[in-house]
């Protein structure tokens, strides 16, 4: 009677068609990066030049280097990365995943979401792009957030899953 | 019942109720401005005649404000019942209106510290799965006042008033089995418990010092408390000794204080629990409203046949911010653990089902993880203290690590069926945890580097009272019950919540 045959028919989410991330974002996340990256240098370099200096001005060169690596492989970890987000919409839920060192897939099935956030931020919105975020019951910390997809396609998945939810 | 109590226009609280308001002031005041309290009455011995009298004038002037202002709070304090909805008027400057709609309540509890115990008045808690701000306390009402708003909100949702089975309550702690629970708890806890509790007050004293400028003062006189103890061998046993006697003083007293006189009744959609010295507590669990229940004891709990149920409901924001909104039974002897899982789960048939073991790369992980802490540990030591002493440390350190891996690995298992999903962890402790899978929020499978090459994943249930996770099974078998959870979180119409 409570015998669980549906388990072989059940939908497969690794067999999901997982669409992209609109391409226009990478650009966002490296203007984000550069600014982040520019504000950090510029503020090391000053802080050399007039503190540090005296103080081991051998190791400046190697200093120097050691951090254009790190600036170069965070960079290609962002790129890399990018092309890792992915999500899938089906009739009953939403699924999102990333990472590259940590592969994560998540999905949240619409009968838990408890609201939608479409967002923008403003080197997006320059793109006309948006993010949209789902927020379930408890810790909404770990709940799912897809970057960089077109704001007119947010508020349409957001209206989709509105409509889904309440009819 | 009492007809009287109808709660349709606003209502004040017992005026009783100032005295509570007037002493829980009073007790806030104390807390934040003891240490400076102290300092002052060193000064006050100094003091002339004339300067006393101005003293205590001013005490008085001050207790005189308090108690007017405890007037004040109880009278715009007011409360009503309208459209199946709690609304509260508060607030003296700045007032604010709340209303819970009577679905959303999680609790209705009912609370008496020593104050309200002494003047018979009973504190009445409504607490929400929202925002801390829309918990509501009512901090005075006599009995019946208390029972009728209870039963009034009852009415229209599921908490029932009335226990099943006459009064029999399914468990009763006395005297002597809160010794036994109070004797096998984890006192390490109990002692880490005790010195936050001392940093706490020691950061108190740092504070009022600081502001008079007189730390140093404060420091010598510790540094010279730790000199005396450095290197001396005798001193750390004795040291040790204490410790074990705070420890097991503090299990003690924590254990005693929270869960005197623990009784649990059943009612038809809800388990009520009485429990308090001090501050006794009636906490009214509604069944519907459990997100997931662990079943936890310890190797000499199980020798002596208790354990204790967690009980976890909804709460927003940070989970481990708030671990006092979990909910435990102590001491349930076996049967009366299956009697409770009985009540709210239909769990029978997986119990004697094969346990599924995590894969051993969990094993792998754990050592490697480990090892890296006791080098880094050591190296750490050594830079310090450049002393080659203390890798001998590594003799003790080993066997308890590998030791406690072999534990974690051996308790960590899952087991599922249709409904139901059982999560077993722990070391020295065991925890195992169940959940109905519909009461799921969202899922995630986690994969990283290392775990691809062994082609494993962690698995990691959102739900409303936080993060349940399967560490390190196989990707195949993970998947079957991702999309199974999924299924089952989409095909259910219950109500999670």
């Amino acid at each position: 009677m409570f015998e669980n045959q549906q388990i072989d028919q059940l939908p497969n989410v690794d067999e999901l068609l997982f669409k992209n991330i609109r391409k226009a974002y990478l650009k966002v996340v490296l203007i984000h990066y550069l600014l982040f990256s520019g504000v950090l240098l510029t503020g090391f370099f000053l802080l050399v030049q007039y503190k540090l200096q005296e103080i081991f001005p051998t190791y400046i060169d190697g200093i120097y280097i050691g951090l254009l690596l790190l600036f170069l492989l965070i960079l290609t970890f962002l790129i890399v990365g990018f092309y890792r987000r992915k999500f899938a919409i089906r009739e009953r839920d939403i699924s999102y995943k990333s990472g590259i060192l940590i592969k994560k897939i998540t999905t949240v099935p619409f009968s838990r979401i408890q609201h939608i956030e479409v967002d923008e931020s403003p080197v997006s919105r320059i793109f006309s792009l948006a993010s949209i975020s789902v927020y379930t019951a408890g810790d909404s910390s770990d709940d799912l957030e897809i970057k960089g997809i077109l704001k007119t396609e947010a508020l349409q998945i957001k209206e989709f899953i509105n409509q889904k939810i309440n009819g | 019942m009492d007809n009287t109590h109808h709660f349709g226009k606003f209502s004040k609280q017992s005026p009783k109720g100032i005295v509570v308001i007037y002493g829980n002031l009073l007790y806030k005041i104390f807390k934040t401005t003891w240490v400076l309290l102290f300092i002052l009455l060193r000064q006050f011995l100094k003091l002339s005649e004339e300067g006393v009298s101005y003293v205590y004038l001013g005490i008085v002037v001050v207790l005189g404000l308090l108690l007017f202002r405890a007037y004040l709070v109880y009278k715009n304090f007011q409360f009503k019942i309208a459209n199946n909805q709690f609304i509260l008027k508060q607030g003296i400057f700045k007032k604010s209106n709340t209303s819970i709609s009577f679905d959303r309540i999680q609790n209705i509890n009912f609370k008496q510290n020593l104050i309200q115990q002494l003047i018979n008045v009973y504190q009445v808690n409504i607490e929400t799965a929202g925002s801390k701000k829309t918990e509501i306390a009512i901090k005075a009402l006599s009995f019946e006042k208390a029972e009728a708003l209870k039963k009034q909100i009852s009415l229209n949702t599921v908490i029932d008033a009335v226990p099943l089975k006459g009064n029999t309550p399914l468990l009763k702690i006395s005297f002597l089995e809160l010794l036994k629970v109070s004797l096998t708890e984890n006192h390490l806890q109990s002692l880490l418990i005790f010195v936050a509790l001392l940093i706490g007050i020691y950061q108190q004293i740092k504070d009022v010092f600081k502001s008079f400028g007189r730390t140093d003062n404060l420091k010598t006189y510790l540094d010279e408390g730790t000199q005396v103890l450095y290197g001396n061998i005798i001193l750390f046993a004795f040291l040790f000794i204490v410790l074990l006697m705070v420890g097991l003083i503090g299990s003690f007293v924590r254990i005693f204080f929270s869960h005197f006189n623990l009784s649990v009744f059943v009612k038809h959609q809800s388990f009520e629990i009485n429990q308090g010295l001090t501050t006794k507590k009636t906490i009214v669990l509604k069944k519907g409203k459990i997100q997931n229940i662990t079943v936890s004891t310890n190797p000499i709990k199980e020798k002596l046949g208790i354990s204790f149920i967690t009980f976890k409901q909804a709460v927003s924001g940070k989970v481990a911010k708030k671990k006092n909104k979990l909910i435990r039974i102590i001491g349930c002897k076996t049967n009366q653990v299956i009697k409770i899982k009985e009540l709210l789960f239909n769990f029978k048939k997986l119990e004697s089902e094969e346990k599924n073991l995590v894969d051993s790369y969990y094993k792998t992980k754990m050592y490697f993880r480990s090892s890296l802490m006791i080098v880094l540990f050591n190296i750490i030591i050594y830079i310090n203290t450049e002393n080659i002493r203390w890798f001998f440390s590594i003799v003790i350190l080993l066997p308890i690590m590998v030791l406690l891996i072999r534990l974690k690995f051996k308790k960590a298992f899952y087991k599922l069926n249709d409904d139901l999903l059982i999560i077993g962890n722990g070391r020295v402790e065991t925890h195992i945890t169940y959940l109905e899978i519909f009461k799921v929020q969202n899922i995630k499978m986690k994969q990283n580097v290392f775990q691809a090459r062994k082609r494993v994943v962690d698995l990691v249930f959102q739900t409303a009272a936080g993060k349940i996770k399967i560490p390190c099974i196989k990707r195949k078998k993970a998947l079957e019950i991702y999309n199974y959870t999924l299924y089952k979180v989409e095909s259910s119409t219950e109500l999670w919540m």
